[in-house]
């Protein structure tokens, strides 16, 4: 279903390919920026991915500025203002992130510092808080699932009320998306699974929630075919290069989308499933996303049809009434999450996480009432609602 | 230069070229802003479900529905477990604001045409505070609707008619306009 009014933001550049690393000296310099702060986090640098981005800086004759490898797993206020101190003391001029979300929802935070001085952070909070462009920042993900390259905002954990502080401003987003698939070479078999269920969870939340869009449903639709087609065989054989460029470009483009056309049900529940038990992100989603599906399938039953041709190709689509793809595409959900499992043990369900009690389902079904992204959802759901799919994901 | 800054136009009257469609509209959403304002503050005070959204809710917090650019609006604030409408003279900023981007856009919702959902998720508006307290208010707002509203006009404002008895649905109604009256003649 088109609406017949939206909205649609990406000014992103992204740098897409093999080498794609090596263009970075090229994008600094067309934005008169020559040096770099680098931020990254401890696990990144462990890895040697920080130790590759810099020797494409060097070899551009980019002369590599410090490194701010602090950022914890939850961004935190007192990681902005070091990586703020450590941005001033050498007089960089831009900022690049490796990383994951954290990384990045950090990395936005430093710009805001970075750009309009001062240290008053929480200033910003909020909504369109920002009303100029911040300094030339350059996004490298090293996880293909968050899409934070792409969207513009970032939350920030303030350690003394204990709150996460929401920023949401077009001038987030970075300048330049960098995907190179020896950024994500070296994923673990689980996190590759688990990232690349989050970013189909988000293309198919953007395909069938009220907001979505024809652009948005465009990228939404790439997503999700470049994930069905390429998860399996980069679990099947992980050094597989053109494979790990699909899903960080499946990534990107599910983050284009849900930036553009928000996220549902299946959020609103994992959000707090991860709250309450420190589920992995992507585990939450995958686990969620074809019982959030069943349950939006009256209202939705055109869209998820649809899914069906991207999800498993125009043969099957073709060969399937129309009445029965919508659930065939969430059997075909079901069985890439079965075909992960078997090979890196993702989990399936809540109780095969071991990290959930079934006694915490009633207190995350009421918590995921007051996300809001359950608002964008096309189903109305209600505490029982919620309550009987955290069930029927159980086991 | 000077004659040419003499001979300047005189800056024209901002309501030059408004539609009279616009006009009404406006008139109509001023009218609306101030009932659903004063309809909440009786839910609020009446409505054992929105009370009870109400009570999650931080103490003295206050929100705003408005359209930008000095539009019509109103504002609330949570007072010993109930919402009332703030009085011009509370400078206090909001909480939590819900911005229509534009006064057709207003229209839009206030005149039961969309949804609210929906106009979410069209970004009719700007939203600016705590999600999880916009949450709260917008099933606050779903509420009241449901019970005030005739069902044929509240199916078109919200994503899904709640299952409510027509008994229940007409003795709150009752209860929440005989407040509502009560209200204007200067009870609390």
């Amino acid at each position: 279903m088109s609406q017949d009014f939206f909205e649609f933001f990406c000014p992103v550049k992204i740098v897409s390919g093999h080498k794609a690393l090596e263009h970075i000296p090229f994008e600094l310099e067309v934005r008169g920026a020559a040096r770099p702060l680098l931020i990254s986090d401890a696990g990144v640098v462990g890895a040697g991915l920080v130790d590759t981005v810099s020797r494409a800086l060097n070899a551009g004759a980019v002369v590599v500025r410090p490194l701010f490898d602090a950022v914890p797993p939850d961004s935190s206020m007192a990681s902005v203002r070091a990586a703020v101190t450590a941005y001033r003391n050498e007089d960089c001029d831009s900022i690049i992130a490796i990383g994951g979300g954290s990384v990045m929802d950090t990395a936005k935070a430093v710009n805001i510092l970075a750009t309009e001085g001062g240290e008053d952070l929480p200033r910003f909070a909020g909504a369109n808080n920002l009303n100029r462009p911040l300094k030339p920042f350059i996004a490298i993900p090293t996880t293909a699932g968050t899409g934070s390259e792409v969207t513009s905002v970032s939350i920030i954990k303030d350690e003394q009320s204990g709150t996460k502080m929401p920023f949401m401003s077009q001038f987030l987003l970075p300048d330049v998306a960098v995907l190179d698939p020896r950024t994500t070479l070296k994923l673990p078999a689980m996190i590759t699974a688990a990232t690349a269920l989050d970013a189909l969870t988000h293309a198919c939340e953007a395909f069938t929630c009220l907001a979505k869009n024809p652009l948005s449903d465009a990228y939404a639709s790439a997503a999700i075919k470049r994930v069905a087609q390429s998860l399996i065989p980069v679990l099947d054989t992980p050094e597989d290069a053109s494979g790990r460029l699909d899903l960080a470009l499946a990534a990107t483009m599910a983050g284009i989308a849900f930036s553009n056309s928000m996220v549902g049900l299946v959020h609103a529940l994992g959000h707090n499933v991860g709250a309450v038990a420190g589920v992995h992100h992507g585990v939450c989603m995958g686990i969620l996303l074809p019982h959030v599906l069943q349950y939006n399938l009256a209202a939705r039953q055109q869209e998820i049809g649809e899914m069906l041709l991207y999800l498993s190709g125009p043969d099957t689509y073709a060969n399937t009434p129309p009445a029965e793809r919508a659930s065939l595409a969430i059997s075909r959900i079901k069985q890439i999450k079965n075909e992960a499992h078997a090979r890196c043990g993702l989990p399936r369900n809540l109780a095969e996480t071991g990290k959930l009690k079934k006694d915490d389902l009633p207190r995350i079904a009421t918590m995921s009432l007051d996300d809001g992204s359950i608002i964008f959802n096309p189903v109305e759901a209600g505490y029982e609602d919620a309550l009987a799919i955290l069930e029927r994901a159980w086991a | 230069m000077n004659q040419q800054a003499k001979a300047a136009p005189r800056v024209a009257h901002a309501d030059v070229g408004l539609s009279t469609a616009y006009r009404l509209q406006r008139i109509y959403v001023r009218l609306m802003m101030w009932l659903v304002g004063r309809l909440l503050q009786a839910s609020s005070a009446v409505d054992p479900v929105v009370r009870s959204e109400v009570a999650q809710l931080p103490a003295g917090f206050g929100f705003a529905m408005r359209v930008r650019s000095g539009g019509p609006g109103f504002a609330m604030r949570e007072q010993a477990g109930q919402l009332r409408v703030q009085g011009a003279r509370d400078l206090r900023p909001p909480d939590l604001s819900f911005d229509f981007k534009h006064l057709t856009h207003a229209f839009l919702v206030l005149g039961f045409v969309e949804g609210t959902a929906t106009a979410f998720a069209r970004d009719r508006m700007s939203v600016d505070g705590n999600p999880s307290a916009g949450m709260k208010i917008v099933r606050c707002l779903n509420r009241m609707e449901s019970v005030v509203l005739p069902r044929f006009v509240a199916r078109r404002a919200l994503k899904e008619y709640p299952s409510i008895g027509l008994g229940e649905k007409l003795a709150m109604a009752a209860r929440i306009y005989a407040r509502l009256l009560i209200q204007l003649a200067g009870g609390k």
